[in-house]
């Protein structure tokens, strides 16, 4: 115990009244499985190499994975980023309109997290594509909401 | 600016300009106490918000902390090879050395990047956040340029210095 | 200053001013230490009998392997006399100064300009005599009949290998044969940034003859991590070899390099500065990177300085209360600015 000068004490305090990031994940009902996300990943990669970028966005945004695991979080996440690389820039500002507000900050939560992980660093260019659009299209509103929410992709 | 630079710069701009939204905040901890608590080892998870990462490529990334009464905000630099790294060591210790001039520079970095940044409310109640925004915008272009030129300044003095020895053998 | 001089500026001028003094009559009383590259260092006093005769001592670190250089002949001696034979007013003392190698002694009465600038060249007339000993045997391997050797080679080079070991890890190896003299350079680089910034300037010496065709008559120079072939069986025998920041930089000299005394002497000179010359670089730009950098912080420190709010503009805006509304203060008194 040479470190005990550093050791936090309130930490094992129940009563501190101190939250951790667990505790505010927000409580779901309902936990989504891999299994069951399945299906939606495949529809997702077949609109995506069928060329239908703005329903695979859609689709994608529609209803993300709130409540699952971070493994099956980042199995989903392959998916949309593979959706979200193949789009031609030029159909960007197009996809982006046909979003509504929710649908946008989900976009953007989807973006930052592609941008936090290895396989979306390298397709950065096009990430950032997407993201310069969308703040052409609806400013920093997404971005402020990104922030606080506590339901991540 | 290059093609791909625009979006990257714009992108950290809005990201900046969502979270630099800070207040006075007392800690909840600590009796009178002021503290940055993105800096705050385990703090109330409720103060801090989502980080944002923002990446150009593998080697350019800007990483964005924000909590309710501070912002970290720490860059990547692009090293290529050996020289560059050298290169932006020193520069970027050069720069941290000077911190105190910078108000709002950190003095070491964290861990896996180049430089940090921490804006904390006395920051933005003393100055203008668009322009704290601008700044390191603008630093952001600049530490590449700069480290850019001072390469080819080295290329090119060893390439003249070289010349210059072996010319004395000429007869 | 680009290039570095082989002379010894303030042996120069110490000589010049004790002339000049002794010509008005009035000879300075002198006990001045002089250093110079390499863990050199000479020493000027004047003789404990006559003032207007000075001494000037050298010691250096490369004293100790030049002598050894000849195997046993001693030949050092009698070819630094015979560089300052023909100087006027230079004599040789019988005994050497205590705790240095070698010493000069000047007469002021005698000496000239002449004389000082081959005084302030002592070091590198020590440094001269291996170079001096491969050029003679250069001449001797090149009359010598070639003989046919079964692989077909027709260089012959000579088994000895001068070695000057001019600082604690660095070494000079010389190397002579029939149609070249090999000359390289063993060198460490203490610091990690030295290391990057040495490669750097030593890649652009291989490069430059390659580059520049005006200089395609300048030695060819080649640059490696490992000990060249010809230290090899030379370095095997070195315990020291293990060391990863060894750099080996090879200089092929050609008979048109050194065709003549004076050709010899100025290539001696250009090379016994090699190590000096590119590591003075190095500093030289470190300095400029240095100076670059603080222009920098002070252009961002300005940028910064533009967000500043400006207390007062702000004061009196809000005082006017014409347009601005009154400025909002936080609970410790501070101006809200957002």
């Amino acid at each position: 115990m040479s470190d005990w000068r550093r050791i936090d004490i309130d930490a094992f305090d129940p009563e501190s009244g101190r939250l951790t990031a667990q505790d505010l994940i927000p409580p779901y009902s309902h936990v989504i499985t891999a299994q069951e996300l399945q299906p939606k990943i495949q529809q997702l990669r077949s609109l995506s190499s069928s060329g239908d970028i703005s329903s695979a966005i859609k689709l994608a945004t529609n209803d993300p994975p709130y409540s699952a695991d971070d493994a099956t979080k980042a199995q989903y996440m392959m998916a949309v980023l593979e959706t979200l690389t193949q789009v031609r820039q030029a159909d960007i500002t197009n996809i982006l309109k046909g979003l509504n507000p929710q649908e946008q900050v989900v976009l953007v939560k989807y973006l930052y997290k592609g941008m936090s992980i290895t396989e979306g660093q390298k397709q950065g260019g096009i990430l950032l594509a997407w993201f310069e659009k969308l703040t052409q299209v609806a400013g920093v509103t997404p971005i402020v909401h990104y922030l606080s929410d506590r339901q991540t992709v | 600016m290059s093609q791909s630079l625009r979006p990257y710069l714009t992108a950290v701009r809005f990201s900046l300009e969502a979270a630099l939204t800070l207040s006075n905040f007392s800690s909840q901890e600590v009796e009178r106490h002021n503290r940055p608590e993105v800096e705050v080892p385990n703090t109330n998870a409720e103060l801090l918000l989502q980080p944002m990462h923002i990446s150009r490529n593998e080697h350019e990334q800007v990483l964005i902390e924000p909590s309710v009464n501070s912002i970290r905000v720490s860059l990547k630099v692009k090293q290529a090879d050996e020289i560059e790294q050298i290169l932006v060591h020193m520069f970027t210790r050069f720069l941290e050395q000077r911190a105190e001039s910078f108000y709002i520079l950190r003095r070491v970095p964290i861990e896996g990047y180049s430089i940090s940044f921490l804006i904390t409310n006395k920051h933005t109640e003393s100055m203008k956040t668009d322009k704290l925004i601008d700044f390191i915008i603008e630093f952001m272009e600049d530490v590449d340029k700069e480290i850019s030129e001072i390469k080819l300044f080295l290329n090119a003095r060893a390439r003249f210095t070289a010349e210059a020895y072996l010319g004395e053998f000429v007869y | 200053m680009l290039h570095l001089k082989p002379n010894n500026l303030l042996i120069q001028k110490t000589f010049s001013e004790a002339l000049e003094a002794n010509a008005n009559g009035a000879p300075l009383s002198l006990d001045r230490i002089i250093s110079d590259f390499d863990y050199t260092t000479f020493h000027v006093s004047n003789s404990p009998d006559d003032k207007s005769v000075l001494w000037l001592s050298i010691k250096t670190k490369a004293w100790q392997s030049v002598t050894q250089c000849d195997q046993g002949k001693n030949g050092l001696l009698p070819f630094l006399a015979s560089k300052y034979q023909s100087a006027k007013g230079i004599s040789i003392p019988q005994s050497f100064e205590n705790g240095y190698d070698y010493t000069l002694q000047a007469d002021l009465k005698t000496i000239d300009q002449d004389t000082i600038n081959q005084l302030s060249l002592l070091k590198i007339f020590v440094m001269n005599y291996p170079f001096q000993l491969a050029f003679n045997e250069f001449v001797e391997l090149s009359n010598m009949p070639v003989l046919e050797e079964p692989t077909g080679s027709s260089t012959s080079s000579s088994k000895n290998l001068y070695t000057i070991e001019y600082r604690d890890e660095e070494n000079i190896f010389i190397r002579p044969s029939n149609d070249r003299i090999t000359v390289i350079f063993e060198t460490v680089f203490q610091d990690e940034t030295d290391k990057v910034l040495g490669k750097v300037f030593l890649q652009e010496f291989v490069d430059a003859r390659k580059r520049n065709r005006d200089i395609q008559s300048a030695p060819q120079v080649l640059f490696s991590h490992e000990p060249p072939l010809e230290l090899q069986s030379h370095l095997r025998k070195a315990a020291n070899n293990t060391d990863l920041s060894r750099r080996f930089i090879t200089f092929v000299l050609f008979p048109r390099h050194f065709q003549t005394p004076e050709l010899q002497f100025s290539t001696v000179c250009q090379l016994t500065l090699f190590r000096n010359y590119f590591h003075y670089h190095i500093k030289c730009s470190k300095a400029y990177m240095h100076s670059r950098m603080r222009y920098r912080v002070g252009s961002f420190i300005k940028v910064l300085n533009r967000a500043k709010v400006d207390e007062d503009e702000s004061e009196t805006a809000g005082a006017e209360g014409t347009k601005e509304p009154v400025q909002r203060r936080t609970f410790t008194g501070r101006k809200m600015v957002y």
